[in-house]
């Protein structure tokens, strides 16, 4: 078996070969990409929010006459949302919110540090309007200072103490203590362990929050529950009638656990993932039969070359390996190429999406598979070549 | 007609000879056209003109016309304009149509005993209807921009409501307030909808109501996809503070037909930005934008990467799969190559050949249209489950379908091109001692 003379076999067959080496290289390129962005989505789906994923779920709904969309019929009906919730069984903490966590954008505002608006201004931070309970339904702790336990207007006369994330305190206060200064939304109470707020925010660990009546529900408004461990299910499916109990004048928009909202803030990434693993499937399949379809007529047609190498005391285990060579070394020159391939493709796909950079390694491991589809595909058609008996093949000579 | 029957027949032995390759290659073919064809679906109507006749003739002005100072050249204005500004903006002759609007959620009820049922709404201005080919089936549009307690319904809704679509005159409560019926609009839908295209709203469907901008405003309607308050405007108060202060969620639409009225508006925005610099209204650099409809997707950096993305890959998999397909097929004539020999030698000329691959070309182009309409069906079907908001773009039309029909066509026929070019112009007596 000799480099030099499978190089020649496959130069015999330039337009067939080149055919095969340009797929390989794209299904390089495509096997590449694919793995990129699905093992990105899949860092971002398993990326930490500081939230309890599976025991919390969120209720989004809104009133639907203005007179329960208005204080103080708003008011009551809260109240009594959150009391029937509350008992529940199952339910441990209720809390209500202007919007939830997990979101791609929603209710921001800017934020900085009294005195130092030049150095410290935040332009999107995501502002929650909450009841006490909300800290204890999203199991945030307190890293310093004390939460707030009852609400406080937010245009009243005393200004809402604040309680910040400890992303947002470390951006605004840079190693000073928070509790007692102000920002401009206004003096700091406390500082909790860091939540995933809303995707689109300068640091998704960046939110403020504020126990206070919401300003008005025109968009609507959350009901945040915490449940016990294997409850989720069995409390879910009462809330519905549990809320429509308590007042039928809602519209629910849909109950989600935090896990579900935070599959569907990657939606989008998620089923580019899916369609681009299918995509690379296919493939691989494509490259399957091409190398089987390429393997068989090969063979068929250097029957008399094969026929004559075993009359010449070549064995069937050589004749194998010497087909499964020629496999072998065209997917090398094509994956070789094929690399090349991939990243030009990962620059182009960086223009329109997000997509990391192919680390070195990955080429090597997708190399390795496709040699493994490629000797699969022509293990058939190889172990039939060397069944052909010399006298049969060289019959016609 | 007989000998092309013929060529058929010779065409669909030659298949059942060895029918293993030939399906491969279908199969490839099919897959490769179907999932390209899946994706062109969204690609081309994501990217379609719904107004090719005046799409360029109409655009949304915007300006930095805010109360904060901003005097670096990467700051934008805002993408949603204040009820003040809109006011500036639109006190000129100079545009042909010109329309403010925004959307909200309501709820609407015959009376106090049924249940509230959630629509969309449009809040907007006359000309509206006028600038973007609104059908109106019953009854009028507003005769001015003027508050007035009426509302435009779709055909759909009114039958949905009512039972029927003439429902002129007829009352309603919209959030409990009574309004009486306009006008009905005949069966619409603008997709893109390329009057809302604010944080990618341009792939939702057309609202079910119309209500005017005065109106909106003084049953304090809030925008439900976009708005930003740039001083202490209370958003709850946005009959009063909403039209004074720097509330800001309109999109403002002006339709300039001629390059002349577009260079008119363009300077009247320069001067009216010079103009309020002066009176210190506007701290901030000037930077004025008019966008065409056209280009309004891309300015507000709605296109769907996702979409183009795919688009660039299924290109790359068409392209493989033609390659693969050429492989198979080139295999396929070389096996077959006696017999196109022996053709050869029994007299029947290169044109008589050709005519056999026409025949062939034909037959593979309707067994991978049949394929890659199945799979691009399963394609559109899978995509419209991972990407939900994409689900109106669906649709195949006749432009479409005829588009996959030439792309099988020329596939199939770039697939067997060489492969039976080399079977019929080989060397004759090498091609009969193989």
């Amino acid at each position: 078996m000799s480099l030099h003379l499978m190089l020649k076999s496959l130069k015999r067959r330039k337009v067939v070969t080149g055919l095969l080496l340009l797929q390989l290289a794209m299904t390089l390129a495509l096997l590449l990409n694919a793995v990129m962005l699905a093992s990105q989505t899949h860092a971002s789906l398993n990326e930490p929010t500081g939230l309890d994923m599976e025991n919390i779920l969120q209720v989004q709904l809104k009133p639907t006459t203005p007179e329960l969309r208005k204080y103080p019929a708003l008011s009551d009906l809260l109240e009594r949302q959150l009391a029937g919730v509350r008992a529940v069984p199952g339910v441990v903490a209720v809390a209500y919110s202007n919007q939830g966590p997990l979101l791609q954008g929603g209710n921001n505002g800017n934020v900085f540090k009294v005195g130092a608006q030049e150095r410290t201004n935040l332009a999107s931070v995501p502002m929650y309007f909450v009841s006490a309970d909300f800290f204890r339904v999203l199991g945030l702790t307190v890293q310093n200072g004390e939460l707030p336990v009852s609400p406080t207007p937010l245009d009243g006369k005393v200004q809402s103490p604040v309680v910040l994330t400890q992303q947002l305190a470390e951006h605004l206060f840079a190693g000073e203590n928070p509790v007692g200064q102000a920002v401009n939304r206004g003096p700091v109470a406390a500082v909790v362990s860091n939540f995933y707020g809303q995707r689109s925010a300068e640091h998704v660990f960046n939110n403020s929050v504020q126990v206070a009546p919401m300003y008005g529900v025109d968009w609507g408004y959350s009901l945040l529950l915490r449940v016990e461990a294997g409850s989720a299910d069995t409390v879910r499916q009462q809330l519905d009638q549990v809320l429509r109990n308590v007042d039928t004048n809602i519209e629910i928009f849909y109950v989600r656990s935090l896990a579900e909202q935070h599959h569907r803030l990657y939606r989008t990434e998620f089923g580019l993932a899916v369609l681009l693993t299918i995509l690379a499937g296919l493939m691989l399949l494509v490259t399957m039969i091409s190398s089987y379809s390429n393997a068989h007529f090969h063979a068929l047609k250097s029957q008399q070359d094969i026929g004559i190498k075993r009359a010449l005391g070549a064995s069937r285990q050589a004749i194998f390996v010497e087909l499964l060579a020629e496999g072998w070394l065209c997917t090398l020159l094509g994956t070789g190429a094929g690399v090349f391939v991939a990243l030009l493709l990962n620059k182009l796909l960086a223009t329109v999406i997000v997509i990391p950079a192919i680390p070195l390694w990955l080429p090597l491991l997708a190399i390795s598979v496709l040699i493994l589809c490629v000797t699969l595909a022509t293990w058939y058609p190889a172990r039939i070549a060397t069944r052909v008996s010399p006298a049969t093949a060289t019959k016609t000579l | 007609m007989e000998q092309f029957l013929y060529y058929l027949k010779v065409s669909v032995k030659s298949i059942r000879r060895a029918p293993l390759p030939y399906v491969l290659t279908v199969l490839i073919m099919a897959l490769g056209l179907g999932v390209f064809f899946a994706n062109a679906t969204f690609y081309y109507r994501l990217n379609a003109d719904p107004l090719p006749h005046k799409s360029d003739k109409l655009f949304f002005p915007m300006m930095l016309l805010v109360p904060w100072e901003c005097n670096d050249n990467t700051c934008k204005p805002p993408p949603v304009l204040s009820y003040a500004n809109v006011q500036k903006l639109s006190n000129t002759d100079i545009p042909t149509a010109k329309a403010a609007m925004y959307s909200s959620d309501a709820y609407l009820r015959l009376d106090t005993k049924q249940p509230p049922l959630p629509v969309s709404v449009r809040i907007t201005q006359r000309d509206f209807f006028r600038m973007f080919d609104v059908p109106v089936l019953h009854g009028s549009i507003w005769p001015d921009d003027s508050a007035r307690n009426e509302i435009i319904l779709t055909k759909a809704l009114a039958e949905k409501l009512f039972g029927q679509s003439d429902v002129v005159g007829k009352t309603l409560l919209l959030d409990d307030k009574p309004l009486t019926v306009s006008g009905v609009l005949d069966n619409w839908q603008m997709l893109p909808r390329l009057y809302d295209a604010n944080s990618g709203n341009h792939v939702e469907p057309v609202e079910q109501i119309y209500l005017p901008l005065e109106t909106g405003y003084d049953m304090n309607y809030m925008s439900n996809s976009q708005s930003s308050t740039f001083d202490d405007t209370d958003y709850r108060q946005l009959s009063s503070q909403g039209r004074t202060g720097a509330l800001h969620q309109l999109q403002y639409w002006v339709q300039l037909d001629t390059p002349a009225q577009q260079q008119a508006y363009r300077d009247f925005m320069q001067n009216l930005a010079s103009t309020e610099k002066a009176a210190g209204r506007h701290p901030s650099i000037i930077n004025n934008q008019l966008t065409s409809m056209r280009n309004i997707v891309a300015y507000f950096g709605g296109e769907s990467g996702d979409i183009k993305a795919f688009a660039l890959v299924t290109l790359l998999f068409l392209l493989v799969c033609l390659l693969n397909a050429s492989h198979l097929s080139l295999n396929r004539y070389l096996s077959n190559q006696y017999e196109f020999s022996l053709r050869r030698a029994l007299g029947a000329s290169r044109w008589q050949l050709q005519q056999q691959m026409f025949a062939d070309v034909l037959l593979l182009t309707l067994c991978c249209l049949a394929g890659a309409l199945l799979i691009g069906f399963g394609g559109v079907q899978l995509m419209n489950y991972l990407w939900p908001v994409n689900r109106l773009f669906s649709t195949w039309d006749w432009q479409l379908l005829l588009g996959l029909l030439l792309l099988a066509l020329s596939a199939s026929y770039l697939v067997t091109l060489y492969p039976s070019l080399r079977a019929s112009f080989g060397a004759l007596n090498q091609q009969l001692k193989e």
